[in-house]
């Protein structure tokens, strides 16, 4: 099923991960490929989110490996922001910079990080604000933002270190019913561009209509996964099946 | 009675140009404050930046523990003993040295530890998801910190740091204590050379007070400028 994509983006081998007397990751070994949208669903408590966060390390894997792009970024001697750089992640609460402008937000990393000029970097920011239709808040703060306005600058923020993949941790959880639109909207976008994508999500309608796989966790392991006409009209697994019930 | 208080002013301030007493002690207290403030912000943050260092990453341990035995003996002893123990102990030896120097030096060093507080309980204030973000874009941890939450934090601290500095002025004023005339050992002076103990040491509280009061005028001003991002 896999074969149908690109090369192997991330590679993850029997990743663990304990907090204290938690075993959030129980070995877990997976690939995504280039092109791929990835949804990740399971019950809270699942580990979906520590896995997520596992892939650019925010969260240290207590045990096993991952590899971004064939390089082993979970060893100590590799300069893991400079991978980073090419690891776009989007927060259930968005953490936009309070302090900065919208514009600001966005070129932030790129001027320094990329060494990008402030015109340059400016340019594109103002290019993705356009692509996302909120050029006029360029000025603004993202307190005089709504929700979903907030959500999509976070993409766009991430969007402007031209990244390889995007994680999405949750982005709609937080956001008033009538917001979730605009931003799966968006991402929906974002995926027929051919961006590789990583979604932790509740949201089943954009896993059915979106994803090119999706993976079912529970108990810290990948239980069941498939594409989306199988996952959702064929589930095996047990826990699955129970799971599907409560929210379908 | 009115004739009365003018007597009374002239012989404290006019008569033998006592003024002066009040004067340089104003300037002695304002240099004092002044250094003091900057070592005590210099060690504050150092101090702040090794603390919140550990306690996200769990790196700095032996500095942690050397930071915490700092905060430990200043916040735990007072500064007048501090000021003592630094003129008449570490300095007990050294001839001639400046009076001056050394009320900074134990004015510096005693607010830097309550600067060194207020700046981590400002570090700890930022949303952790603001450290995540600044991560997952690729910032390194120092660029982290000086990016994304050292602005927020110091926003965060002005109100306690802004306090801190108006503690650290009247504080000086126990500079008496080795000798050193400062504003309030001015006006302790003519309190002397008059036996009238109500117009130097009154000039002296209301000298303070305005000076208090400036600053927080200033201090304001400032955080108002800082809060134009949240409407």
């Amino acid at each position: 099923m896999t074969t149908s994509y690109g090369d192997t983006l991330i590679k993850v081998q029997d990743l663990h991960k304990i907090f204290g007397d938690l075993h959030a990751l129980n070995g877990i070994s997976e690939e995504i490929h280039k092109g791929e949208v990835v949804v990740i669903v399971g019950p809270s408590g699942s580990g979906k989110s520590t896995f997520l966060r596992s892939l650019n390390l925010l969260e240290e894997p207590s045990e096993g490996r991952v590899y971004f792009e064939g390089e082993d970024i979970t060893d100590k001697n590799v300069d893991i922001n400079k991978h980073r750089q090419k690891m776009g992640m989007v927060f259930q609460h968005f953490n936009l910079f309070p302090h900065k402008t919208i514009l600001q937000n966005i070129t932030l990393a790129p001027v320094k990080l990329l060494n990008k000029s402030k015109d340059e970097a400016k340019k594109r920011a103002m290019e993705l604000l356009c692509l996302v239709g909120l050029e006029e808040k360029a000025d603004a703060y993202p307190s005089q933002l709504s929700g979903g306005q907030k959500q999509r600058i976070a993409i766009v923020r991430s969007l402007a270190m031209d990244p390889d993949v995007m994680l999405f941790d949750e982005p709609t959880s937080a956001l008033d019913p009538e917001m979730v639109g605009e931003v799966l909207e968006l991402m929906k976008k974002l995926a027929r561009g051919g961006m590789t994508m990583v979604v932790v999500t509740h949201e089943m309608g954009f896993a059915k209509e979106v994803a090119t796989r999706v993976i079912f966790m529970d108990e810290g392991q990948i239980k069941e996964q498939g594409s989306p006409e199988e996952f959702f009209g064929n589930p095996k697994d047990e826990r699955l099946r129970e799971f599907l019930s409560k929210i379908l | 009675m009115f004739e009365e208080f003018q007597r009374k002013f002239v012989n404290n301030f006019i008569t033998s140009d006592r003024w002066q007493y009040i004067a340089d002690g104003l300037i002695t207290t304002l240099k004092v404050t002044f250094f003091a403030v900057i070592i005590g912000i210099i060690i504050g943050f150092l101090v702040a930046v090794v603390r919140s260092t550990y306690d996200k990453t769990g790196k700095l341990k032996i500095l942690n523990a050397l930071c915490k035995l700092y905060l430990t003996v200043i916040r735990g002893t007072p500064v007048v003993v501090q000021l003592l123990i630094i003129y008449f102990v570490i300095f007990g030896d050294v001839r001639d040295v400046s009076k001056i120097v050394v009320a900074v030096m134990a004015f510096g060093f005693n607010s830097g530890a309550y600067v060194a507080e207020i700046f981590r309980s400002g570090i700890m204030s930022v949303d952790s998801g603001q450290f995540e973000a600044g991560r997952s874009l690729g910032f390194n941890y120092v660029q982290t910190m000086r990016y994304i939450i050292m602005p927020q934090a110091f926003k965060n601290v002005l109100p306690a740091l802004c306090n801190e500095f108006i503690v650290l002025l009247k504080e000086t004023s126990v500079s008496g204590y080795i000798a050193l005339q400062d504003l309030t050992k001015g006006g302790d002076i003519i309190r002397s050379r008059t036996y009238d103990a109500l117009m130097p040491l009154l000039a002296v509280a209301i000298i303070y007070l305005t000076m208090v009061i400036i600053f927080t005028k200033f201090v304001e001003i400032l955080e108002r400028r800082l809060r134009s991002s949240d409407h």
